[in-house]
């Protein structure tokens, strides 16, 4: 029987996996609807944690550490349902039986990570503000925050895709991603809050302060995406 | 690529050894089938015949020796393999949230299958499943995922096939139906199977292969094979397996 | 090759006792007193080695004695984590990944000194128990990823998965650490400043003091690696030679 001689373009590859999962999300709204409930969940909470501290408390203070705490938690629980779907029912064996090459899988996985988690923060940070932030203005412009917002969120996709591939395997699956997860984010989590608190506190030399925290930010999610991607292939076989 | 000549062996197996630490899961198989043939794999649990499995379909690697199958390394020439073998297995391998066409029309992708609609509409009318081609895979029974499951591993005109314990969990309706596909698309591919069911196995292999604790402990064509010696040997050595 | 590695462990394990033992006999001896900044309001000062001494004298400063050496070897060791880590991956030899193992049971060592150190030199220094400047901090995610490492083997049943992971994770908490370090120092921590001591000015005998001890904690590292590495070995053996007997 003749064979096709070319082989398949990975683009094809990429495309097809990426669409299959958005359109397998999109049919169920699983995880979409999860981890929106998770961070409005989350929201509740903080309003508990904050319900003593009267008003003259400033939130502007922490209101970056605790939006992206809430976009870290939500992240977990959608980067574990992602990989959960392929060990399901072997699929992720069908993926590696056939001729992809690795990082493809790793590259449309984690981008298509990366869009459920930036639709899940659009609609998370406005909710954020509504509920915390009234009469307190940001002080920089809203731009500065989507591309904080945009770099921290590469490198938890990315990172975190990685180690939801290996949670997967392991007993315990969500909270083992969990405690994988936040020391070895740690470096990206705080230039991220600082790029972002940077802008909604404003002051003297914020935008450098802003600059430089986003370029670290960057600079820190080139390295370990990086090393995740040159890894991934021992990982996802073994 | 050129079709694979007609005097390469589909299976070719050198003293493979997988091992990690002092565990071997494979201790020294060597084995070589011609193309066209029947493989029946038997063997206790944790003989070693999953292991077997997983490295001849790229899923796992040699600690030592070499496997080819069609020609092909399982290591160096791992991808190119993969376009010519597919696998079904007890696990449907199928998305519970897509339907059948689009479970098909994605695998298609990934093996850049020509003219998929076409090739898709063929297979899910040979499996007799056209009908419930727009339905998700998670309202299939376990007959009709296997069903699918074939017409998943023949997209991309597999020069050989792997089945692993594909009878389990069937019905007997089911298995006929299981029967008549595979013997509908016999002539145009290699088997490999590892099976549990002695009888069936036979019945349908060119060869047969008994492995117990990583070790090849009988390799024939069916031809030279005595079924009632046959079921001795395999008894004997279920007997000896380590559960 | 045994026996060599065994004497070298016995001389390693003998040098590094000496040596820390020195060390802390220059550190508490010789070595010069380094003063606070601040000069002291009440009592007018005293007098030390024939000198007024008018700035309190910082005897916690005497813990960097041990509290650099100890990080420094546990920051050396985590190298071997992630060098031993890449080698299994390479290979897939499973003595790689038991190598990797016991230098990350080492560096949990090393890093659990670290803190400890790091916590009485805080209390002393800031009269609290923790304060989230840099190095403790980066310390304290680097003890995290080691224990975190532990978890995760212990997570993973199949034998093999286990040790590619944790070569993988390896890799990555290695690299994570240095990572953690700069972001630490560089974004602005607002309460507390960036505590710059060791290493400046320190005089020479101060500087020999840090040295050897800064040698002896890497020769107890290095023996202490070696002595688990050995129990291991003759483990794994007698796991082989059982598999063997039952075959």
């Amino acid at each position: 029987m003749a064979k096709a001689p070319a082989r398949v373009s990975s683009w094809r590859q990429f495309k097809a996996i990426l669409k299959k999962d958005i359109v397998m999300e999109l049919r169920t709204k699983e995880m979409l609807t999860s981890m929106t409930l998770y961070t409005l969940l989350t929201l509740v909470i903080y309003q508990i944690a904050l319900s003593q501290s009267g008003s003259g408390f400033d939130i502007r203070l922490i209101a970056a550490g605790l939006v992206w705490l809430a976009f870290v938690f939500t992240s977990m629980l959608g980067l574990n349902r992602s990989l959960v779907h392929e060990k399901d029912q072997g699929c992720l064996e069908a993926l590696l039986l056939s001729p992809v090459d690795r990082p493809v899988i790793f590259f449309a996985k984690a981008i298509g990570n990366l869009i459920f988690l930036m639709i899940v923060e659009v609609l998370t940070v406005p909710i954020f503000a509504v509920a915390f932030m009234s009469g307190r203005p940001i002080a920089g412009p809203f731009w500065m925050i989507a591309l904080s917002a945009v770099v921290g969120s590469i490198g938890i996709a990315g990172v975190g895709t990685f180690l939801a591939t290996m949670a997967v395997n392991a007993r315990g699956g969500s909270f083992i991603l969990s405690v994988l997860f936040i020391p070895l984010m740690y470096p990206a989590l705080l230039a991220a809050v600082a790029g972002t608190s940077a802008v909604v506190l404003g002051g003297d030399g914020y935008q450098a302060a802003f600059w430089q925290s986003v370029g670290m930010g960057a600079g820190i999610d080139a390295i370990m995406l990086l090393a995740v991607f040159a890894l991934y292939e021992f990982v996802v076989g073994a | 690529m050129p079709e694979a000549r007609a005097d390469t062996l589909a299976v070719e197996v050198t003293d493979l050894v997988r091992a990690f630490g002092a565990r071997k899961a494979l201790d020294g198989v060597s084995l070589e089938l011609p193309q066209g043939a029947f493989l029946s794999i038997f063997g206790p649990n944790g003989a070693g015949k999953t292991t077997l499995l997983r490295v001849l379909t790229t899923l796992a690697n040699p600690s030592k020796g070499t496997a080819k199958v069609a020609g092909f390394d399982v290591v160096a020439d791992a991808v190119e393999l993969r376009d010519r073998i597919g696998l079904i297995s007890h696990n449907p391998l199928l998305y519970p949230d897509l339907s059948a066409e689009e479970n098909l029309l994605f695998f298609s992708e990934m093996y850049g299958v020509d003219d998929p609609a076409a090739r898709v509409h063929e297979l899910l009318t040979a499996v007799e499943l056209d009908h419930r081609r727009l339905d998700l895979v998670r309202t299939f029974s376990r007959g009709m995922l296997q069903r699918l499951s074939i017409a998943r591993a023949l997209l991309h005109r597999p020069e050989v096939l792997f089945l692993d314990e594909p009878y389990s969990g069937l019905d007997p309706h089911a298995a006929d139906i299981l029967d008549q596909l595979i013997a509908s698309v016999r002539a145009q591919h290699t088997f490999v199977m590892v099976s549990h069911d002695l009888t069936k196995g036979l019945e349908l292999c060119s060869h047969a292969l008994i492995l117990a604790k990583g070790k090849v402990v009988l390799f024939d064509s069916r031809d030279n094979i005595d079924a009632d010696e046959f079921a001795r040997t395999y008894r004997s050595t279920v007997g000896m397996g380590v559960a | 090759m045994a026996v060599d590695r065994n004497r070298l462990t016995f001389l390693a394990v003998a040098v590094g006792a000496v040596l820390t033992t020195v060390a802390f006999v220059m550190a508490f001896v010789f070595a010069a007193p380094v003063l606070a900044n601040n000069t002291l309001t009440t009592g007018g000062g005293a007098m030390i080695g024939g000198q007024l001494i008018a700035n309190p004298v910082l005897f916690s400063q005497k813990i960097f004695y041990f509290h650099v050496p100890v990080a420094i070897t546990s920051f050396v060791v985590f190298f071997f984590t992630a060098f031993y880590g890449a080698r299994f991956l390479m290979t897939k030899d499973k003595r790689y990944d038991t190598k990797a193992r016991i230098a990350t049971e080492v560096t949990l060592l090393f890093v659990g000194l670290t803190m400890i150190t790091g916590d009485i030199w805080t209390r002393y220094e800031w009269g609290t128990w923790w304060v989230w400047e840099p190095r403790l901090t980066t310390y304290f995610i680097m003890m995290m990823l080691v224990i975190v490492y532990f978890v995760l083997r212990a997570s993973i049943e199949d034998e093999e998965r286990r040790a590619v992971y944790a070569s993988a994770f390896g890799i990555l908490a290695f690299l994570d650490a240095p990572l953690s370090f700069a972001i630490t120092r560089i974004v602005p921590s607002g309460a507390h400043p960036v505590v710059l001591r060791a290493g400046g000015g320190l005089d020479a005998i101060q500087l020999s003091g840090f040295i050897i001890g800064l040698v002896g904690m890497l020769c107890l590292g290095y023996a202490v690696y070696q002595m688990r590495i050995r129990e291991e070995t003759v483990k794994e053996r007698l796991e082989a030679l059982k598999a063997s007997l039952e075959g």
